[in-house]
């Protein structure tokens, strides 16, 4: 006559099969320094030209991802073949539409060499014909967590049925915008977001990669509206002089920020307009009345 | 430097007291000040509307005149002081008739505001992004006018 299984027994069983059965938290970072690029040297960091930047507008700017430890992203396997371009497209839109930027090229980042610093970045923009280069780095950590019923994993089916992994991707962007020939730091700006989801074992590695491309897309996305402000915010410290060691000169050959400061206008914000407007309604309902 | 914004050189090329209030930025600053120059415009009964379209031939020197010397070496384009003029203008003509009245003391009450905002918040507010800077003495300038211009019309109106 076949024992009863103990009490005792059959939970160290349950525990046992909760312990190993679930899959065990798991993290993936990519990321590439801006730092370790341009200052693969620690002790002999370039000093940038004391006499500061003078920006020729219309500007030729050149935007590029920076290669990530000790290759570029695309040998890394971070981004795929076509899809370099259009996360940059996106930066690129948002310097479009503004009438200072001349000519914006796209540099694959296969040419930039890990830790070339600013004699690979002046090859790089001679090549291209760029004075000012927006560098893109990338911080992107990749969570797997278990859930609870993913000890279901032992029976095979449920590791391709039950979604018993949380997915959380986090990827924060920084643009870091460099006067190339004068090594002068001019702006930044970053863009972050987080992706989460659920997925099966079997799906685990697809679903990060879509998270992964997904979290990319929208960073860069949330970069281009802070890129927005910055630049904004730059052209006004350099129009009032806080900006001492950069200028820009304009088609004209007038400096901005000789000139920034001296050049006024008579302007109603957009707010004062549709006031303006509510009042003519007003005014308009009254005479008819 | 454009030929038509007015600078110092007005005193040698008179037509930037005039064309200074045309010439402006760009489309957006442009389009924000020609909304709040046909706003009174439109309020205006037909013949006070001719009458303030030629006042505004007659002020745009008188202000350029006015905030010249605060110009030192820059440059002022923008519509916003004549505006600032015809608002003036026009709510002293509406407010000084009964059924008008509270459009035009409306019209006023929004210029000061907006004047005194400008006092109030200083150069953060009226430092543009694109590397200039609102100028609020045209706007008291060209308030001041439009009251001079308009008030003793307004004075004559009333009962003695």
């Amino acid at each position: 006559m076949p024992r009863p299984a103990h009490p005792a027994r059959l939970g160290a069983v349950l525990v046992l099969l909760a312990t190993f059965g679930c899959t065990t938290p798991a993290t993936t970072t990519r990321r590439s320094s801006l730092m370790a690029y341009l200052y693969p040297k620690e002790k002999a960091a370039p000093a940038p030209n004391p006499t500061g930047a003078r920006l020729k507008l219309p500007l030729r700017l050149g935007i590029a991802f920076v290669p990530g430890g000790t290759a570029s992203w695309r040998v890394q396997n971070l981004l795929g073949p076509g899809e370099e371009k259009p996360l940059l497209d996106v930066v690129k839109r948002s310097f479009k539409d503004r009438p200072w930027v001349g000519e914006i090229k796209l540099i694959p980042s296969a040419y930039l060499r890990a830790g070339g610093g600013f004699d690979n970045l002046d090859q790089v923009a001679r090549m291209y014909g760029v004075d000012v280069v927006a560098l893109v780095s990338v911080d992107q950590i990749q969570y797997t967590d278990p859930k609870w019923y993913s000890f279901t994993y032992l029976s095979i089916v449920g590791a391709y049925v039950l979604p018993g992994d949380a997915n959380d991707t986090r990827t924060l962007i920084d643009a870091a915008v460099y006067d190339v020939p004068t090594r002068t730091f001019l702006l930044r700006a970053p863009g972050q977001s987080e992706v989460k989801g659920s997925s099966t074992w079997a799906h685990r590695e697809v679903q990060l990669r879509a998270h992964s491309q997904k979290g990319l897309e929208l960073a860069m996305a949330d970069l281009s509206k802070n890129l927005d402000a910055e630049v904004a915010a730059f052209k006004a410290e350099v129009a009032s002089g806080e900006r001492r060691d950069v200028d820009v000169v304009d088609r004209k050959g007038v400096s901005l920020r000789e000139s920034g400061g001296r050049n006024f206008g008579g302007a109603l914000g957009w707010p004062e307009a549709l006031a303006a407007l509510l009042i003519l309604a007003a005014g308009l309902r009254m005479r008819r009345a | 430097m454009d030929p038509w914004a007015l600078t110092a050189d007005a005193l040698r090329e008179p037509w930037r007291l005039w064309t200074g209030h045309l010439a402006h930025y760009g489309w957006g600053h442009a389009l924000a000040n020609a909304v709040a120059l046909l706003v009174p415009l439109v309020l205006l009964p037909p013949r006070e509307r001719r009458r303030a379209a030629l006042a505004l031939l007659a002020l745009a020197p008188a202000l350029s005149l006015a905030i010249l010397p605060g110009l030192g070496a820059g440059e002022y384009r923008g519509a916003s002081g004549l505006a600032c003029a015809l608002w003036a203008l026009a709510g002293l003509h509406l407010a000084g008739r009964r059924e008008s009245a509270a459009v035009g003391l409306l019209m006023l009450a929004g210029l000061g505001i907006k004047l005194a905002a400008e006092a109030v918040l200083g150069a953060g507010f009226l430092l543009r992004a694109e590397g200039w800077q609102t100028m609020p003495a045209a706007h008291l300038w060209g308030t001041a006018l439009g009251l001079g211009w308009a008030l003793p019309g307004s004075l004559r109106r009333r009962p003695a």
